[in-house]
C-alpha cells in the first residue's frame, strides 16, 4: 500500500501548529512537553496521524495515533525525528516515552537506561552511560560509608559548606556531584570552582562533574523550572531510580546527603520521595540511607542559594557577607554587574 | 577522502538501513552495528562496511548502523551517501572510488 503520510518540521514558536499537536497528543493520553524546540508531524489528508519533539539532546512526546499503529508509522516518524535531531548537531540523544513501546524503540538502536513505576522511561542510543559507569569505578574508594551529594550550588553558600563538612565527618569517603546543566543563574563552571575552593579543606571528598544522569534536562527536565512549581514527580523518581540503580553501584555510595528543604515545598518533595526510593529495601539494589540535615541559619532564617540570589539583586552585600564562604563573596563582589 | 563533519543516511524501515557518520581522532574504523540480521550476517555487513570504506579511502571515523536487512547494494549506497555528506563532498563525488 502506497502510503501518503507527509512529514513536516516546525518549532514552538508556531502558535497555531503547536496547539494542533496539543490536542493530538491528549487524545492519545500524552502531555505536551513545554521544552521542545522542533516538532515533527505526520499528517495524512491534513489530520495529525503522528508526532514527536526535539529538546536539546532529548525525544520526547512521541505518538501515533490508536488507529494508526500496527503500521509502521512509528520508524518513519523516528527516522524524520532521529534526522532533526542530527541536521541540529545532536549526535548522542536520549528519549522518553513509556515503558510499553520499548521494543519500538529498541528497533530503533534505543536502550533502556531506567523506567519507573511502569509509567515513564528513559532511553539513549549512545554507550554513554556504560562508559560514565567504568569512569566511576575507576574513582570508587574503600570504605564502610561511603557518601553521596548532589547540588547544584548556585551559588555554594556557608549553608552548602555545612552540608558538605557534616557529610565528610560522618563519611569514609564523599562523593559531591555538581549538577551540570548551565540552566542555573551561575554557570557550571563558576559553581564548580566555588565548590572547590569552599571544600578545599577537607581531604575525603570528590568532587564529581555532574553527567547527563545526574538532575539534567535528561533526567529531570523539570527541575530547572522548579521555581513555577511544575516540578513532575515521575521525572523525580525516574532521576532517583537512575542514581539507586545506575551509578551509585558502581562507586559503592552507602548513603546520600541532602540538607532538610523548610520553603520549597517541591524540594521538600524531592527529599521524601529521595528517602522512599532509595531506601527501599525491596528493589534488588543495595538500598542507600538517606541522610537529612538541618540548614543553618542565619538570623532565624534558613541559609540558601535562592536567598544569595535575593540580597544580590537587593544589593545587600552586607548581609550576603555573612551567608557565604569569603571564596564565594569573593566571586560575587567581582561579577557584581553579573545581571542576574 | 577526509571527513569533516558528521552525516547520516537511510532510514529504519524494513529492508532498509539508518547509518550515522562521525569523524574521530584515531586512525581507525570503529564500527558499531545493531541488525534484525545480525546472527546470520553481522559478520558479512561489518566486513561490506569496511571493504566499501577502504575503497572510499576513508578512517578516522565511527559508524553506526541501524541495519532493518537491507540488501548488500543498499547499504552500501546509503553508506556512500552518508560518507559523502560526511566529506562535503556530495555534490561533487570522485566516482572512481564508488
Amino acid at each position: 500500500m502506497e502510503s501518503s503520510i507527509e512529514f513536516s518540521q516546525f518549532n514552538s514558536t508556531n502558535v497555531r501548529r503547536v496547539r494542533r499537536v496539543k490536542e493530538f497528543l491528549k487524545k492519545n493520553q500524552l502531555e505536551l512537553s513545554t521544552d521542545i524546540e522542533l516538532f515533527v508531524v505526520g499528517k495524512e489528508d491534513d489530520n495529525i496521524i503522528a508526532c514527536g519533539g526535539v529538546a536539546g539532546k532529548v525525544l520526547k512526546s512521541i505518538a501515533v495515533a490508536k488507529e494508526r499503529r500496527g503500521e509502521g508509522i512509528i520508524l518513519k516518524l523516528m527516522t524524520e525525528l532521529l534526522n532533526a535531531a542530527y541536521n541540529n548537531n545532536q549526535n548522542e540523544l536520549f528519549l522518553f516515552s513509556t515503558p510499553n513501546n520499548i521494543e519500538f524503540f529498541r528497533d530503533c538502536g534505543f536502550h533502556l537506561i531506567e523506567e519507573c513505576d511502569g509509567e515513564v522511561m528513559l532511553m539513549e542510543n549512545s554507550k554513554n552511560l556504560q562508559n560514565y559507569q567504568k569512569k566511576l569505578t575507576k574513582l570508587k574508594k574503600d570504605g564502610d560509608v561511603i557518601g553521596s551529594i548532589v547540588m547544584n550550588a548556585n551559588p555554594f553558600t556557608l549553608g552548602h559548606r555545612y552540608l558538605v563538612e557534616e557529610a565528610s565527618k560522618r563519611s569514609d569517603w564523599l562523593h559531591l556531584f555538581v549538577v551540570r546543566e548551565d540552566a542555573s543563574e551561575f554557570k557550571f563552571a563558576d559553581r564548580i570552582e566555588l565548590i572547590k575552593k569552599g571544600t578545599s579543606h577537607l581531604k575525603n571528598v570528590t568532587i564529581h562533574e555532574g553527567s547527563d544522569y545526574i538532575i539534567s534536562k535528561a533526567t529531570f527536565p523539570t527541575y530547572f523550572i522548579k521555581d513555577k512549581g511544575m516540578i513532575n514527580e515521575l521525572h523525580a523518581k525516574l532521576d532517583l531510580n537512575i542514581f539507586r540503580n545506575q551509578l551509585a553501584p558502581y562507586l559503592g555510595i552507602t548513603h546520600r546527603f541532602v540538607g532538610t528543604e523548610p520553603y520549597c515545598k517541591v524540594t521538600n518533595n524531592y527529599n521524601q520521595n529521595m528517602k522512599k526510593i532509595l531506601a527501599d529495601k525491596q528493589s534488588k539494589f543495595q538500598p542507600i540511607e538517606v541522610v537529612e540535615i538541618p540548614r543553618i541559619e542565619f538570623e532565624n532564617q534558613a541559609i540558601s542559594a535562592s536567598r544569595v540570589r535575593k540580597l544580590l539583586q537587593e544589593k545587600n552585600y552586607e548581609e550576603l557577607k555573612s551567608i557565604v564562604p569569603p571564596s564565594t563573596y569573593e566571586f560575587l563582589i567581582k561579577n557584581r554587574t553579573l545581571s542576574l | 577522502m577526509k571527513v569533516v563533519n558528521s552525516a547520516h543516511a537511510g532510514t529504519l524501515e524494513s529492508s532498509d538501513a539508518y547509518i550515522q557518520i562521525n569523524p574521530i581522532n584515531e586512525d581507525i574504523v570503529e564500527i558499531e552495528l545493531e541488525s534484525s540480521v545480525e546472527e546470520l550476517y553481522g559478520e558479512m555487513i561489518e566486513e561490506l562496511i569496511r571493504e566499501t570504506l577502504k575503497q572510499m579511502e576513508v578512517s578516522h571515523v565511527h559508524v553506526k548502523i541501524q541495519d532493518k536487512g537491507a540488501l548488500d547494494l543498499v547499504l552500501k549506497a546509503r553508506l556512500q551517501a552518508a560518507v559523502l555528506r560526511a566529506c562535503q563532498l556530495s555534490r561533487n563525488p570522485d566516482w572512481s572510488l564508488l
